[in-house]
Parts: structure tokens; C-alpha cells; sequence
């Protein structure tokens, strides 16, 4: 099935990797579109995940986001964003249909982090004569990072994974790789640029993966305040 | 999402091992002659007038609709699992003869004959076709004095839209420059062609001749008069399991479907939303095929 010397062949060419749909273009609107959509959900999400783990309060929310996530129809909502606002607006379509996707995880992340922080830590932090917002800012996000870019990991592959749609809606993405592949049966086309994305999603995923662990080592442990 | 896609993809492995396991046997007269369509609403709708052209002479018909893309259904026409199958001329000689180079109707026509895996018949070609075609819109034909591809030339940064695999098809933009001289940037605008076209993201746009919204939204076809296009008519292909009184029938629906026939019938399945049954039986009866 996998044809090797193929498949060689088509990431050897440099005609696959220039002009308006080559590769080089086509990664970076791929990756474009992907870090967009993520900041302008993180925008939201992680204020209103902290928020809502502060205040313990609302935590239906998180958990009816959690499997709302779960429920929405991917391809559905991009072409019906899309078809609602006009094709003259189909990247910021694309880009609130995809901050939809990578909203819980978000969410989910942040508010796990400060819920699950013990209750002593910060019951000792208010005892000290912390305000609400030094307690959020001092002792809730550092101790909470982690578990922050945790749901910045899962939105990360969420995302990525489905840009491969974007082309569908006349937009760039390694998916056009694939679909134009597909509809010309060119499979070394379709192997080369599945590859690409298999190797952006794991190099990403790994990427914030090793922030994440940076993150915890530098401010999950408790360190002393600096004294003004 | 992925997984929905190789869900899919191995559905369709699954239909492809699945038919193609099945050796071909020598069918009965009385086994039902098995029809198949596209998953597209207007080939349904070809496929409908058959059985029911079928049915009304009394033969007994089985009716194996929506079966997806040609990758999928053509190994089952080829095993002997469909007997009976809506095609289009241009289409079906490009999957089995992919360097074919005719474009006019009468010699994809004779080609394809040819072309056929043994046993499969190319019945008569019906006159209505559905084909890319390139349309721009009114304001834009009439701003820019355009009816023909070839009126392009003379034009500067024509935006061309269409799916994907336009981008290297012969009559893309490569086909364009070299037979009529005309320059454009391709823009893939996907499943969004048509809207793209209309909100003025691009000039041209590929879409199939037989388009119900070609009508709706009063788009202009650019005639092709050196024949850029492969001609794409509508051609039943039968398995020997059609008898001759069958294929006799089946030549008189094809007879009688006009190119505007199939826009019209395509229309009243867009705009009216009647199952492809009801659309058939009407036409065949207005044809007088049907009482």
C-alpha cells in the first residue's frame, strides 16, 4: 500500500513545497489558524476556569461544557459559522468555529488547577491578610499552571486535528494536502501530508508538554513571597 | 473528527473488499436487475427513472442508491454486484483512462466504449450532461463583455475558484493558459465555490453545467468553443444481466432527458425538496414514458 520511494518522491520535489498551496505556505496557515483559534478561546476560557475555581461556583458549567465538547458536530458548526456570517468573513468563521473546539479543555484545565490546590494553602494565604486578587495572583495561577497548559495540550490537538477541515470552507491547512489528494488520487500526496500532520500534532503536543513540566518544577513549588 | 474519517475510510475499504469478494455469477432472468446510483441527489434521480421504466415493463429491479463516489462503487459494477448504473461519459472514461485526451462528446464517447472492463456496456448517451463548466456572474459579464473562455485573454487578475484538485485538473489554470491564453490565480474555495463567487472573492468559478443555483442565481456559463472541458453526458452502464427489451427502455429515458430536462429536475429537487422517486415518475409521465 505505502509506496516509500513514492512517497520519498513527493517530499523531495520542490514544487510541493512552494508557491501559494505548497507545503512551507499551507504549515504555516495550518499553524496560523491553529494558534489564533487557541489564544482567542484562552482569552475567555482560562479567566472564566480560574474565576470559576476561586469562587467555587459554577461548576456545573465546566462539567456541561466538558460534555457539550463532546457533542458538537465539528464539520456542522464550521460550515454553518461559515454560511451564517458569509464567505466573505469564512476566517473568522473558522477561527470562532475552532475557538468552540479548544473553550473546554481550556476551561477545564484552569478550573481543575485551582480547585484541586488543598484548601490549607490557601486558607493560610488569606490568614496572612492576602486580598482575593493576591490569593488568584500569587498563590491560585502559579499553583495552577500546570494544569493550565495541560488544557492548552489538549486544545492544541483538538485544533490541529481539525484544521484539516479548513480547506472544505475554501481556507489553507495541511488538509488540503489530503483533499486534493484524495479527489486526484495522488495517495503519496495524501501519506506525505497526513505525515505532516501527524508530525506538527505530536512536535506541538510535545513542545507545550515540556513547558508544562517547566512550569511545574519553577511554580508548583511553594516559594517565599517577595517581601516589597 | 479523524476518527470519523477513518471511519469512513474503512467503511469504504469494507464496501470495496466486500463486493469485490463476491465472484460475479451468471444471473438468472428472473434475479432483479440490481440499480445503482451516486450518493448525489440528480444521479439518484436518473437512477429512479430507470427502475421505474424497469418496474412499469415488468421486470423486477433492486435498487442500491447513494453508493458514494466512484472509488467505491465502480469495483461493485465491475464484480457483478450492480447491474445497472447512472455514469457520466467524460468522468467515467477520466477514472478508467486517466491520460485519455478526447473532450468532445462523440469521442469520449466512442473511447469509453472502448474502455470498459469486459462485460459492461455503455448504453446510448443521453443528450443532457453534467460537466465543469466556468461561470462568472451577470454584473460580471456584463461589465466585462465576456460569453466565451476565450474572451478572458484579454483580461488581467481573473481569480479562478473551485475545489482543491482544480489547482492540477487539464482544464485548470494550466489548461487555460495553454488553450485560450488566459491567465488566472487559483483560489481553492472548496464546498464554498458558488458563495465565493457571488461575494465577489473570485471572478470565475467551476461549477457543474447541471447546478440547480446556475439557474437560481443567474450565473453565467462561459461557453468553451475549443473544448477545454471534458464532455460529460449522461451514459447508463449495464451489466449483461440487461436484456435487450430492458435496454431498449432504458434508450428511450436516455433519448428523452434534455441537458435543461436534468437543470430542471435538479431544481425541483433543491427547491422543493420531493424524494427523487416523486421527481422521476413526474418527468417520465410528462415525457409520456409513463402513464
Amino acid at each position: 500500500m505505502l509506496d516509500l520511494t513514492e512517497l520519498g518522491a513527493w517530499f523531495s520535489d520542490p514544487e510541493n513545497w512552494a508557491g501559494r498551496y505548497g507545503l512551507w505556505n499551507l504549515v504555516a496557515e495550518h499553524l496560523t489558524l491553529t494558534f489564533v483559534a487557541i489564544v482567542v478561546a484562552a482569552i475567555v476560557a482560562v479567566p472564566l476556569g480560574v474565576a470559576i475555581g476561586h469562587l467555587g461556583r459554577g461548576e456545573f458549567f465546566v462539567v456541561g461544557l466538558g460534555s457539550a465538547s463532546r457533542a458538537i458536530p465539528t464539520m456542522g458548526l464550521l460550515f454553518a459559522l461559515v454560511l451564517v456570517m458569509g464567505v466573505q468573513f469564512r476566517e473568522l468563521s473558522v477561527v470562532l468555529a475552532l475557538s468552540a473546539i479548544a473553550l473546554p479543555p481550556l476551561v477545564a484545565g484552569a478550573y481543575s488547577g485551582v480547585t484541586t490546590i488543598p484548601p490549607w494553602i490557601r486558607d493560610s494565604a488569606t490568614a496572612q491578610g492576602m486580598t482575593a486578587w493576591q490569593l488568584v495572583r500569587h498563590v491560585e495561577l502559579p499553583l495552577a499552571a500546570a494544569s493550565i497548559i495541560g488544557g492548552f495540550r489538549i486544545a492544541y490537538i483538538q485544533v490541529v486535528s481539525t484544521v484539516v477541515l479548513a480547506p472544505l470552507v475554501g481556507l489553507g491547512g495541511v488538509g488540503f494536502g489530503i483533499i486534493q489528494g484524495l479527489a486526484l488520487r495522488n495517495f503519496s500526496q495524501v501519506t506525505a501530508s497526513s505525515i505532516v500532520i501527524i508530525v506538527i500534532t505530536v512536535a506541538g503536543d510535545r513542545l507545550i508538554g515540556l513547558s508544562q513540566k517547566f512550569l511545574s518544577d519553577r511554580l508548583g513549588k511553594p516559594k517565599p513571597l517577595e517581601t516589597s | 473528527m479523524k476518527l470519523t474519517r477513518i471511519a469512513a475510510v474503512a467503511a469504504s475499504i469494507g464496501l470495496i473488499l466486500g463486493v469485490a469478494g463476491c465472484a460475479p455469477s451468471a444471473v438468472p432472468s428472473s434475479e432483479p436487475i440490481v440499480i445503482g446510483s451516486q450518493a448525489y441527489y440528480s444521479n439518484e434521480i436518473i437512477a429512479e427513472a430507470y427502475a421505474l421504466v424497469l418496474e412499469d415493463a415488468g421486470f423486477t429491479v433492486e435498487r442500491k442508491f447513494s453508493l458514494g463516489q466512484r472509488d467505491v462503487y465502480v469495483p461493485a459494477i465491475v464484480a457483478g454486484e450492480i447491474d445497472l448504473f447512472p455514469e457520466y461519459t467524460g468522468n467515467l472514461l477520466q477514472f478508467f483512462v486517466p491520460t485519455a485526451t478526447e473532450t468532445a462528446a462523440e469521442d469520449v464517447y466512442a473511447a469509453l466504449a472502448t474502455s470498459l472492463p469486459e462485460g459492461l456496456t455503455a448504453l446510448a448517451m443521453s443528450p443532457a450532461s453534467d460537466q465543469d463548466s466556468y461561470n462568472v456572474t451577470q454584473e460580471f459579464a456584463s461589465a466585462n463583455g465576456v460569453e466565451s473562455i476565450a474572451d478572458l485573454a484579454s483580461l488581467a487578475d481573473i481569480t479562478l475558484g473551485g475545489a482543491p484538485e482544480l489547482a492540477e485538473r487539464p482544464y485548470g489554470p494550466t489548461g487555460l493558459l495553454a488553450m485560450y491564453g488566459v491567465t488566472v490565480s487559483f483560489e481553492a474555495t472548496g464546498d464554498t465555490t458558488v458563495e465565493s463567487l457571488v461575494a465577489g472573492i473570485v471572478d470565475m468559478a467551476n461549477v457543474y453545467s447541471a447546478d440547480p443555483r446556475i439557474q437560481q442565481l443567474g450565473l453565467v456559463t462561459l461557453s468553451d468553443p475549443l473544448g477545454l472541458f471534458l464532455a460529460s453526458n449522461v451514459v447508463p452502464i449495464a451489466s449483461e444481466a440487461v436484456n435487450a427489451d430492458a435496454r431498449a427502455l432504458i434508450d428511450a429515458v436516455s433519448a428523452a432527458m434534455s441537458a435543461a430536462d436534468l437543470v430542471a429536475l435538479n431544481v425541483r429537487s433543491v427547491d422543493e425538496k420531493l424524494s427523487a422517486a416523486v421527481i422521476a415518475r413526474e418527468w417520465l409521465v410528462s415525457e409520456g414514458l409513463l402513464d
